[in-house]
């Protein structure tokens, strides 16, 4: 499975997780931010907009990018999350950590 | 009383076969008539942790997994059933266990939680005919939460 990216900015891209993310693709998922960090993007926004499914091992691929640029003073947000990202936000209080914003543009203009 | 019973042999491809039913029964099932979205999604979320749990974690003995999912509404809540023929573990301890050794932003580890936070009341126990079912209810005015440490 892959996680389309586009460039949003010095050192950000924008992530489109897509359908699910879960214990299926989660390997995936840490692979690929992996690889943008590496390469020094520090600023991750996730696309939720189509997202049926954000389970656990999810979530935690998220804390473990989110630990990784934790040093850096990266930061990870979310946006335009859909009903069942939204439930797992607010189940999990993770909104304390991770911005949310409505929408992907209002997510890249933060950035600015 | 409407009753959703859904039988799966095999867990080769189970979630998607599970997600798939879901969608159809969001969309326009008068089943969930009454019941608010956010109850559906908490039911989802708490099936598919389990059936989750299942696949990675359960011991079936080289039997072929079958699993029986039964959902119930009861007065604006929802009521569900997971029975299948694993060789069981013990829940309560393990759920206890993931609580004891949390992390803060924990990579692994949180999907018992996770079930145990989106649920009402949860139990899970040996049916004595050789398989263990596993149940809860959701409501979303429950207002509970997995407190995740964050520092």
């Amino acid at each position: 499975m892959n996680f389309p990216i586009e460039q949003a900015g010095q050192n950000a891209v924008v992530i489109r997780v897509g359908a699910s993310l879960d214990f299926r693709n989660a390997s995936d998922f840490k692979a690929i931010v992996q690889q943008q960090v590496d390469t020094g993007i520090r600023r991750f926004i996730l696309d939720f907009s189509e997202t049926n499914v954000l389970d656990s091992t999810g979530l935690g691929s998220i804390f473990s990018l989110h630990r990784n640029l934790s040093s850096s003073n990266g930061h990870v947000m979310f946006a335009a999350a859909s009903r069942p990202v939204q439930v797992v936000v607010q189940l999990t209080r993770t909104y304390k950590v991770f911005r949310q914003f409505s929408s992907v543009e209002a997510a890249v203009q933060s950035l600015e | 009383m409407d009753v959703i019973r859904q039988h799966f042999n095999g867990v080769t491809g189970i979630v998607e076969r599970l997600h798939a039913l879901f969608d159809t029964w969001e969309c326009g099932h008068s089943f969930f008539a009454g019941v608010e979205p956010d109850t559906i999604q908490l039911l989802r979320l708490a099936v598919h942790e389990w059936v989750a749990n299942l696949v990675q974690h359960a011991d079936f003995s080289g039997e072929e997994a079958l699993i029986t999912l039964e959902i119930t509404p009861i007065s604006g809540r929802l009521r569900c059933a997971i029975e299948d023929n694993s060789c069981g573990f013990p829940f309560r301890e393990r759920i206890e266990y993931q609580r004891r050794t949390l992390t803060p932003f924990p990579e692994r580890g949180m999907g018992l939680l996770l079930l145990n936070a989106a649920t009402d009341i949860v139990e899970y126990a040996a049916t004595g005919k050789g398989s263990n079912r596993l149940v809860f209810t959701v409501s979303s005015t429950a207002d509970s939460c997995l407190d995740i440490p964050f520092s």
